[in-house]
């Protein structure tokens, strides 16, 4: 709210040029053109798909990984040290190189984001499935429990809050990712649209681009939190 | 019938930086079957839980060996089943789940392992908490769970580290009624650890009291209490008097721990 009133009292008390600053009523205004004459519903639409895509490939990936080494150490010890680099590596700086390799079409932006995605989400598996309490895995043993079955009935069931947390955060960061993406080397997706409005000096498009944005991301973790209640009652009883 | 021998275990635990190693268990003998109630009394740190552990196959001895109807214990399994100081159970899984834990394991079939969980439950008297998380119920009432998971396994041993050690007075007294209520029913191998003198007498047909560490056996008394039990047998002159012995025993060993501290 605040936000909102001084950015009015700059932009209509003309304190800011109109060029760098649309102010609210012009965003709103630009935003509903954007809406109805330039198709931006097909944008949101294809980077709502980019980054979900993406984000459930590298979940389906480096949750069973992350599993893994969790429960066992010598996998841990093995692939560790390589997912632990990776993870410093920038999602953005591949973009130039993935560009290259994968062209600039949709492979390339889902690339990105599972660049982003995986070795986080693996590494913070890691910890958390290693965490496990280690009196329940014993009390399972003496229950006749296998490995597998220590890794499918203890050690999942038990990591699997943390991990629909984890794989929350991660999503939030995925949403940046497939921005940037965008604002390189596309021809759809909101990223895109918020390039062609600054080539036009239409900062209203940018903006309103920009509260979509943050307010998708808002929408999926209400979703994501509801649906994580649903699933884990017994964490909350 | 069941014979559970411990044959010359030893446990040493690997020293580490700036400490000597710790010698947790001399060697200790042991044989113990015809459905006895066997109750382990000791001061803290002799090493109950680790010879406790080494006959669940949880932790494995420096020497000597544990066999179970003949068989060397490798590691941990079903035939015994263990019951610990701290809460266990599954929390995602409800009071049901929690006690059919090891039949599903085993590939019982649903019907069949909610039939076996529903007696049990009404043996612990948690009729009625079916479908509660672990973390909807008091500590008493987890314990009794969580013994009723091992046993719902049908071990041929049931080991119990503690299991009531964190509760108060009066849940405990009904809590080793319950216990040996089922034990009068259902005549199973039990080697329960416990450094409560009346609660080790309540409930052994036999007493086993350890030295201070490097734990060993050091007395071995037949409890010749008649059964069913009830409480009013602990003011008994036969309860009495195996208290005051046993008072004795534990003292000669606590003194020798605080000497050493
Ligand atoms: N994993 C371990 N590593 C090193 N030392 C250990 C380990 N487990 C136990 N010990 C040591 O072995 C000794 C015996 O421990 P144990 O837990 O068996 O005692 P206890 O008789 O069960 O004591 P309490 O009555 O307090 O439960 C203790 O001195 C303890 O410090
Ligand atoms: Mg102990």
């Amino acid at each position: 709210m605040l936000f909102v009133a001084a950015w009015s009292l700059a932009t209509f008390g003309g304190y800011v040029s109109k060029t760098f600053l649309a102010d609210p009523l012009t965003m709103l205004r630009e935003g509903w053109d954007l809406l109805v004459k330039f198709g931006f519903l097909y944008d949101i639409g294809m980077t709502v798909w980019r980054v979900v895509g993406g984000f459930v490939l590298a979940a389906a990936i480096a949750v069973p990984l992350g599993l893994l080494m969790g429960a066992y150490k010598p996998i841990e010890a093995f692939l560790e040290p390589f997912v632990s680099f990776a993870r410093y590596l920038p999602a953005s700086a591949f973009i130039p190189l993935l560009i290259l390799w994968a062209g600039i079409g949709e492979l390339q932006k889902l690339l990105i984001i599972f660049i982003g995605s995986v070795f986080q989400i693996i590494l913070m598996i890691t910890v958390t499935v290693g965490n496990t309490r280690r009196d329940l895995v014993e009390a399972a043993y003496t229950l006749g429990a296998s490995d597998r079955g220590i890794i499918g009935r203890v050690l999942l069931p038990s990591a699997a809050p943390d991990i629909a947390e984890i794989l929350r955060l991660v999503l939030g960061w995925a949403w940046t990712y497939v921005i940037v993406a965008e604002l390189i080397g596309s021809s759809s997706g909101i990223g895109h649209m918020i390039t062609d409005s600054q080539a036009l000096l239409n900062t209203g498009q940018i903006i309103f681009g920009i509260i979509v944005i943050g307010l998708i991301g808002l929408i999926s973790d209400f979703l994501f939190k509801a649906f994580n209640a649903w699933l884990f009652p017994w964490k909350l009883a | 019938m069941t014979t559970l021998v411990i044959d010359q275990v030893t446990r040493t635990f690997p020293a580490r930086q700036g400490h000597a190693p710790t010698r947790a268990l001399e060697p200790v003998d042991l044989s113990i079957g015809n459905n006895d109630f066997v109750t382990i009394l000791g001061p803290s740190g002799c090493g109950k839980s680790t010879l406790l552990r080494i006959v669940a196959g949880l932790d494995h001895p420096t020497s000597g060996k544990v066999l179970l109807d003949g068989h060397e214990v490798k590691g941990p399994g079903a035939d015994r089943g263990m019951v610990f100081q701290s809460y266990t159970l599954f929390p995602w899984l409800t009071v049901r789940e929690n006690i059919a834990f090891g039949l599903r394991e085993r590939g019982v079939p649903e019907g069949k392992r909610n039939a076996v969980a529903d007696r049990f439950i009404q043996q612990i008297g948690l009729k009625g908490f079916e479908n509660h998380w672990p973390k909807q119920l008091s500590g008493g009432m987890q314990q009794r769970c969580a013994i009723a998971r091992a046993l719902a396994n049908d071990p041929k041993i049931l080991l119990l580290d503690e299991p009531f050690g964190a509760l108060d007075n009066q849940t405990r007294v009904l809590m080793q009624e319950m216990l040996l209520g089922i034990w009068e029913r259902d005549q199973k191998t039990v080697l329960f650890v416990t450094h409560d003198i009346e609660e080790a007498i309540f409930l052994g047909s036999r007493v086993l009291v350890m030295s201070a560490r490097p734990g060993r056996i050091k007395a071995d008394i037949k409890i010749d209490l008649p059964h069913p039990r009830s409480y009013k047998i602990k003011t008994s002159p036969e309860f009495v008097a195996l208290k005051e012995r046993l008072v004795e025993e534990i003292r000669a060993e606590a003194l020798k721990v605080a000497a050493e501290a």
